[in-house]
């Protein structure tokens, strides 16, 4: 297991360096650079930005202090933040977002598996309808209009939640809810799928002819083996949900990493696109190397060399 | 057995748990007596103000600092700083107008008690120029002696670029008189001594913090408010400075909230967590026609401009008589009513009203008319349109400028019977794309960095000139430019400047089509609010020393 966990990690600093020069490439290959605006800047002023921030070295200078820098933990300069650099960025948004895409990751594992469960074992009666209609509907409504019709109906109708913002509890259920809904549907109706192939196992089959009880044949032999799928989405889910949504944070305000990339490519600001570029990769590397060693827990079957 | 109890209670105490903090957190958070809470829409990218450029940035920065001069809300120049407003009159500008000496106050101070000199001006303006600062608004300066060597020497040594700011002609005499020395006599470079990026600095600050000094207890300045909180993204909040030498304000705290989206700052504002907020385009007409919010209302000129530009060294647009044409065959008013939902008013001229220069008959002889379009189209060889060459219009692909492209269209297709491809862009791509002449028509707007036709004419619109994307050229303007940015007889100088724009309007390489103004809705408790044309990115920012609220 730990020779299997050493070459990941060797391979995750390879990714990375793979990862970060196509996105460097591609950044600069983008037509349109930092200070382009409607209102032109004077060229002295245009030169001393380009030297002031190192962008007119060539290609492979910029590049090679970047890694340079790297190697330092030094994950460069914003242009849209001038006064933090990207790593004190990352550092003071992660937390939030990480709340925030846990609470949400908790919220969607409850509810997804719960229900998903529930209907397999009741398949075909009322749960299982309203069930697979709920995920239906939660994973086709896109976030922006679930994010604001509870704007609408919990904040400005009942007043009983914020708009938006950070600091209080009762300003992360609404994001929360709005962010769990989606992966909550999908899990529902993986789990549902999952259970359903369990239940129709032998085993199960040879369980309760020995005479256990139902629970403990739900608990002990099924919920363990229909997990593997769900295990399987629940990595990357995690990973994206921690990394921040974009929509969500924008529309509720949350002072997050996951408007960061959107803004920083719209902004042609590099330092910051490199920056949350390796750390979604890296944060996202490290949740599939979780998943795969989460494999050898649950499922006796699967060893690693 | 003990696992599931296990898992029910972690579910009894996560779902209690919520149920606990929302109902002790219910209710909107901050509707104390006398906060006012307005929406910056977006983190600023720093508040030094040598470098802010953009209006967020302009709006933090007009809360903590007051610089030698402001501006009065009908534009017209005040003295903050400074005793007088140089002229030469008062001899404060010498009668060959290079040499402008501002005369200081002698009570203003700094947040930390300190007085305010004219060395932290001068301090400020060499920083302004200091090319390893890269300051946007340094291009603003140049006439100042040795500010464009100083501003152009990035490749230097450190000793060339001492010895170069050295030679930057601004002097302080003595503790309260600042001497500026111009190349070329520049009435407007007082009215530039009023914008932001002159504001003093202290230079033991800046020298003790580095670049931690925009860092809420560095962060000093002379203005009446100072910043106590910055939480990044999240919110800024201004208390009153209780040393400042002038006016106290009448209210105790700013909030500066960071919504960037439109609709959930309306939600917020319905909510009562915003005092003011930007009505989000396409609402308008339910917030114009709604009663409730008939005292809510504010709606002022800004002193913004949108036009269609041409490339006029393409086909057909090299042709003075099809960019005329064009311009008789848009229906602005049409524009305003349905594009803009009645927020703005149709412009035939390019400077617009509520700044010295707007001349409402000029370029009527442009206005929407088909029959004239279609009898210049004619003239210029086009009686069939299908001989013009294709015509491409690009623009940054945002919701609202797609409404402003079909509309185009709509007015070319309905009017003249000519079809136009739209070529939406991203919005950098666009910018780069328009700077390079990489374009046959475009959508574009200006607004003002001070309100004088020095800034909307001679850089749009001078030959070569940095912001002049149409390519225009005409040599009976560029010498009347010339001569009047230097023409220190006002009146004169504004009428060179009437017939410059006459000129270009003449020639039509823009197609003005509507002054914008602002819609905000304001809370009937919010008092005093004062807005201007020179607002920043929230209204009324520079005189919220004189908003107090009513509760």
């Amino acid at each position: 297991m730990t020779r299997f966990v050493i070459r990941r990690v060797l391979w995750l600093i390879l990714v990375l360096l793979v990862v970060s020069f196509i996105t460097f490439s591609l950044m600069h290959l983008v037509p349109g650079g930092p200070w382009d605006r409607d209102k032109q800047l004077a060229p002295q002023v245009v030169a001393a930005l380009n030297a002031k921030y190192g962008l007119d070295k060539p290609f492979y200078v910029q590049y090679g202090n970047f890694l340079l820098g790297l190697l330092h933990g030094d994950l460069g300069i914003s242009y849209s933040y001038q006064d933090r650099s990207v790593t004190q960025i990352l550092m003071q948004g992660f937390p939030k977002t990480a709340v925030l895409g846990t609470t949400a990751f908790i919220l969607a594992l409850l509810v997804g598996i719960t229900f998903g469960m529930a209907a397999a074992l009741r398949q075909n009666t009322w749960i299982d309808y309203v069930c697979v209609m709920f995920s239906t509907i939660f994973a086709s409504v896109p976030g922006f209009v679930l994010g604001i019709l509870l704007i609408i109906v919990f904040s400005v109708i009942l007043h009983w939640f914020p708009t938006g913002g950070w600091g209080s509890p009762s300003q992360i259920v609404m994001p929360a809810i709005a962010l769990a809904a989606l992966p909550a549907a999908f899990m529902a109706r993986i789990t549902r799928a999952s259970t359903l192939e369990t239940m129709r196992q032998d085993y199960v089959r040879t369980a309760r002819s020995k005479g256990l009880l139902e629970r403990v044949v739900l608990i002990r032999h099924i919920l363990r083996n229909s997990l593997i799928p769900v295990v399987t989405i629940a990595g990357p889910e995690f990973a994206a949900l921690v990394t921040g949504s974009v929509i969500v944070e924008t529309i509720f305000s949350i002072p997050g990493i996951g408007r960061l990339f959107v803004q920083g490519i719209f902004a042609r600001d590099y330092g910051l696109i490199m920056g949350t570029v390796l750390f979604y990769a890296f944060v996202i590397a490290i949740a599939n190397l979780v998943v795969d060693i989460l494999y050898g827990v649950i499922d006796p079957r699967i060893r690693y060399e | 057995m003990q696992r599931k109890t296990l898992v029910y209670s972690l579910l009894a105490i996560f779902f209690s748990a919520i149920l606990i903090f929302t109902s002790a957190c219910q209710g909107n958070k901050g509707t104390g007596a006398q906060i006012l809470r307005v929406n910056l829409a977006g983190e600023p990218a720093q508040v030094d103000p040598n470098q802010a450029s953009w209006a967020a940035e302009k709006s933090v920065v007009s809360q903590v600092f007051v610089g030698l001069l402001g501006f009065n809300q009908d534009l017209t120049l005040r003295a903050d700083v400074a005793k007088e407003i140089p002229t030469v009159a008062n001899k404060d500008i010498s009668a060959d107008g290079l040499t402008i000496t501002f005369k200081l106050r002698t009570n203003v101070t700094w947040s930390d008690g300190q007085k305010v000199t004219a060395k932290d001006f001068v301090y400020s303006i060499k920083r302004e120029l200091d090319p390893d600062l890269a300051c946007a608004y340094a291009s603003f300066y140049y006439d100042i002696v040795g500010a464009e060597a100083y501003n152009s020497a990035t490749g230097k040594t450190a000793a060339d670029k001492t010895a170069l700011a050295n030679a930057v002609g601004v002097s302080a005499p003595d503790d309260y008189t600042l001497q500026i020395k111009l190349n070329d006599p520049q009435p407007t470079m007082v009215e530039c001594m009023a914008l932001w990026p002159v504001y003093p600095i202290r230079e033991d600050i800046i020298t003790k913090y580095g670049d931690k000094w925009t860092d809420p207890p560095n962060y000093i300045g002379d203005g009446p408010y100072l910043l106590t909180e910055w939480v990044h993204q999240d919110h800024m909040t201004f208390k009153p400075n209780p040393n400042y030498w002038g006016t106290k304000p009448k209210r105790a705290e700013i909030d500066f909230l960071m919504i960037t989206d439109a609709n959930a700052a309306l939600a917020a504002y319905q909510n009562n967590e915003l005092d003011i907020v930007g009505v989000p385009p396409g609402t308008e007409k339910t917030f114009l026609n709604d009663k409730t919010y008939d005292d809510q209302r504010s709606l002022f000129n800004d002193l913004t401009t949108f036009a269609f530009q041409f490339n006029v060294t393409k086909a057909p647009f090299d042709n003075k008589l099809v960019r005329q044409a064009l311009s008789c065959a848009i229906d602005r008013d049409a524009f305003i009513n349905s594009v803009r939902s009645g927020i703005g008013k149709a412009a035939v001229s390019w400077i617009p009203p509520g700044m010295p220069g707007y001349n409402a008959s000029i370029g009527t002889q442009y206005a929407f008319n088909v029959t004239q379009a279609k009898a210049l189209l004619a003239q210029a060889g086009y009686s069939d349109v299908s001989k013009l060459p294709q015509i491409t219009f690009s623009y940054s692909n945002t919701a609202g400028n797609t409404t402003i492209a079909q509309f185009l269209q709509g007015q070319m297709q309905q009017n003249l019977g000519i079809n136009i491809i739209l070529d939406p862009e991203e919005s950098k791509t666009f910018s780069t794309n328009v700077n390079s002449g990489k374009f046959m028509w475009a959508w574009f707007g200006w607004g003002a960095d001070y309100p004088d036709p020095d800034d909307w004419l001679p850089g749009l619109f001078g030959t070569g000139a940095g912001n002049n994307h149409t390519q225009y050229s005409n040599p009976a303007f560029d010498t009347l430019s010339a001569t009047a940015l230097k023409e220190q007889d006002n009146t004169k100088r504004l009428a060179d400047w009437d017939q410059a724009q006459k000129m270009v309007m003449d020639d039509a390489p823009i197609v003005t089509i509507f002054y914008r103004e602002r819609f905000n809705l304001v809370k009937t408790w919010v008092k005093g609010l004062k807005t201007t044309g020179m607002d920043g990115q929230v209204i009324g920012d520079t005189f919220y020393n004189e908003v107090y609220i009513t509760k």
